[in-house]
């Protein structure tokens, strides 16, 4: 039992937090925001610093450090409100892969590793809300191999990426099993929005779009792929209540009314100390969920359903606290607080949003319950 | 960072739970799991046989004959008596006035008094709060005056949990007005045998009788059952406040209660309402969640470093969690909790039930935890405590 961060995770929080200080004050990311919320360039310098290949192999190129490494820098990415794609793509992206085809991990995991490749996942659907197993992207193969029919939306940093892993259907007509497929940018139609937090997502086209296989019948590597991406934005959460609580306290210490400091007032106290209990309940569960991504899959999605389910909860509470404590000015634009605000707000639909793990909760609770259990 | 124990700990564990199946009576461990009425007997029963084993005084260094474990190792003891469906130790004794015995007592006061504690035999009350002094203990008022070899107490305590077996109470009194209220008070063991002593039973809101009020009328206390020095009292107080902020949690017993709630919803036939069931999964991932903080907490403590700031946190949220689990009992009861008959929260009740018999105890359960939030340092007074911490006085 040890929740301590070793020397070496120590120095890697380090690093990303002196990156952020140096690089990635508020207004950078406000220009982003305002500019249409384009960030390769982040990327590109998360990858001078070694950070994309953290989770690739080390025979891929990458550091292949585990769950625990990746909390930590999503965690200062959280607090530094860096609106680059780093848990999609360097942390669930290398996830898929690892699972799939060899030729293409060779092909792709060196360049996910160096930054130079932008790959990501994209499992969303109309009209299928939350659910993985029944996409309506239809896979079929011919002598010239797969091609991919179907449309996908809400791709993070879609119209930056290089490449998409698409889950799709096999088969023309009948339900078969799900495949995963790797689909290059320009073999697909991509039309690229902003997101209200600041940052991009895209729909994808596919029409008879050539694609490789990643791996056939890959529900449960798809599972484990959302579930890794549930264990980032739970640790980026982390931070951004971390950072977002610390600015609420500073200001409450600042704000003067009725001739005193607003932190003086019990009515206010009292909520922060609601906020606190919230962030550290988040921290607890955000740290469960790193740390059950290694258990087996019914124990893990288990796991991260319920963290996600608090994070989801504590994000709300932290993020309307937190705006409603600083008033007036925490409805502005200029502020950093509103910008933690719709981050946080948006992470709660990053895979899966409150109500849809809770149900998988609710399906998947036994007769004990726990940690352990 | 890791979640598991190590190998000593899952040994520990391991003969914990042997010793507790081998040696926990069955009809105790019934009543526990049917939240039946457990009696003085049972209790005491209980104590004697952890005393026996050398584990009533499960937090005590082995210098004063405890096992030495630290906090890892005290959460396992802790998890599998609750889990086994053992009481509740009644801790004033072993967790509450043996730590400031230890502490600021001395050596004779400790050959005296501390024996009796970890073997069960002595049944042992809290004298804080009186009728003016509950969030505000400091201003207590009861009072002992020095005349000779004796303090001489007169004055009123309230809220003495089980004080109608008490032997003897641990009490905070005045000894002085002078200077700031809380340096005024001293720390006394009291006889309850001792003329002048009164107990008057409070019932309470379930119709039953565990807490008291306690009358000092002209007690006569032998001087050499003050603890440290007069006037020190609530420096010695606040250091067993500051024992077992862990345990205070009371998550071991959460998740055994889970267990219940999901067997009565079952039995009620509306495990399968998703609505009320979503409800249960709620409760479970707060369960989760408290858990994984009092884990945090206990592995700081048990690396020897300073305490994490979310001590604080882990009684709002456990008590609020224990309200959480009666209330819905209760509503998975639903009609069937009307009943208010006392005789059928008893063990062994022949009489015919309304409803299923495990319906009998749920309303009670539910009014009588709305303490939780209230006791030990009411919840609102915890949130200054945290909002201290947080954003300065």
């Amino acid at each position: 039992m040890d929740f301590d961060f070793t020397d070496d995770q120590a120095s890697l929080r380090d690093a990303v937090q002196r990156w952020v200080d140096k690089g990635f004050a508020f207004e950078r990311r406000h220009a982003i925001a305002k500019a249409g919320g384009r960030t390769r360039d982040v990327y590109r310098e998360l990858a001078e610093l070694g950070l994309t290949g953290l989770a690739v192999p080390a025979d891929h190129g990458g550091l292949g450090f585990g769950a625990v490494e990746a909390m930590v820098v999503m965690e200062e990415l959280g607090r530094g409100l860096v609106n680059a794609p780093y848990g999609a793509a360097a942390l669930v992206a290398p996830a898929l892969l690892a699972q799939g085809d060899a030729a293409l991990q060779c092909a792709w995991l060196p360049r996910i590793a160096d930054g130079s490749a932008l790959v990501i996942l994209a499992q969303q659907e109309r009209g299928a809300r939350y659910r993985l197993d029944a996409p309506s992207t239809v896979a079929t193969q011919s002598a010239g191999g797969w091609a991919l029919s179907g449309q996908k939306c809400l791709v993070p940093a879609g119209d930056e990426a290089d490449a998409f892993l698409v889950p799709a259907r096999v088969g023309p007509h009948a339900i078969g099993p799900l495949g995963l497929f790797l689909v290059e940018r320009d073999r697909c139609s991509v039309r690229g929005y902003p997101t209200q937090d600041g940052a991009r997502a895209a729909d994808l086209g596919l029409a008879a779009a050539p694609a490789s296989l990643v791996l056939a019948d890959a529900s449960a590597a798809i599972q484990l792929g959302m579930d890794v991406g549930i264990a980032a934005s739970c640790a980026e959460a982390v931070g951004l209540m971390d950072k977002l609580v610390a600015l609420t306290v500073e200001y409450m210490n600042t704000r003067k009314q009725f001739g005193v400091a607003i932190a003086s007032f019990q009515a206010l106290r009292h909520r922060m100390a609601d906020v606190k209990m919230q962030l550290e309940l988040a921290r607890s569960m955000s740290y469960y969920a790193s740390l059950k991504l290694g258990e087996p899959a019914a124990q893990r999605r288990r796991a991260l359903s319920q963290a996600k389910v608090q994070l989801g909860r504590s994000m709300r509470l932290v993020g309307q606290e937190c705006i409603q404590l600083h008033g007036g000015i925490g409805v502005t634009d200029d502020v950093s607080v509103s910008h933690y605000f719709k981050r946080l707000t948006m992470l709660e639909m990053a895979y899966g949003d409150t109500l849809h793990h809770l149900g998988e909760v609710s399906e998947r609770m036994q007769d004990s319950a726990g940690v352990f259990a | 960072m890791d979640l598991t124990f190590t190998a000593e700990e899952t040994a520990l564990r391991q003969q914990i739970r042997s010793w507790v199946a081998a040696n926990l009576p069955p009809d105790i461990s019934h009543k526990v799991l049917h939240a039946l009425h457990l009696t003085r007997e049972d209790h005491q029963r209980w104590a004697r046989l952890l005393g026996k084993q050398g584990w009533l005084g499960w937090g005590w260094p082995t210098e004063f004959g405890g096992p030495g474990w630290n906090a890892v190792q005290r959460h396992l003891f802790e998890e599998e008596c609750a889990l086994a469906g053992a009481p509740r130790v009644m801790p004033f004794g072993p967790v509450m006035v043996a730590p400031v015995i230890m502490a600021f007592g001395t050596a004779a006061q400790q050959r005296r008094f501390l024996p009796g504690i970890a073997s069960g035999d002595v049944w042992w009350s809290q004298g804080y709060s009186e009728p003016g002094a509950g969030s505000d203990l400091a201003s207590l008022k009861c009072k002992a005056e020095r005349k000779g070899d004796y303090y001489v107490v007169n004055g009123q305590k309230t809220w003495t949990t089980l004080g109608q077996y008490g032997e003897w109470i641990f009490c905070l009194v005045r000894t002085s007005n002078e200077g700031k209220p809380q340096t005024g008070i001293s720390f006394l063991l009291i006889d309850m045998k001792t003329p002048g002593v009164t107990v008057r039973p409070i019932v309470m809101l379930d119709g039953g009788h565990e807490v008291n009020e306690v009358w000092f009328d002209d007690v006569e206390v032998p001087a050499d059952q003050l603890i440290g020095e007069e006037n020190k009292g609530w420096t010695y107080a606040k250091h067993l406040l500051s024992h077992e902020r862990t345990n205070i949690a009371d998550v071991n017993r959460a998740k055994r209660e889970l267990e219940r709630l999901k067997r009565i919803a079952k039995a009620e036939g509306i495990w399968d309402d998703l609505r009320f069931r979503d409800q249960v999964a709620l409760l479970e991932v707060d369960i989760v969640a408290l858990e994984m903080m009092v884990l945090r907490v206990l592995s700081a403590e048990t690396a020897g470093k300073q305490s994490l700031d979310i001590a604080g946190l882990l009684k709002i949220r456990g008590s609020e969690i224990q309200q959480r689990y009666s209330e819905l009992m209760m509503l998975a009861g639903g009609p069937f909790t009307l009943p208010f008959i006392q005789e059928a929260m008893a063990a062994g009740w022949q009489g015919d039930h309304v409803g299923a018999a495990h319906c009998a105890p749920l309303a009670s359960i539910y009014f009588n935890y709305r303490k939780t939030t209230i006791y030990g340092g009411s919840n609102e007074v915890q949130r200054n405590i945290v909002a201290q911490t947080l954003l300065g006085s």
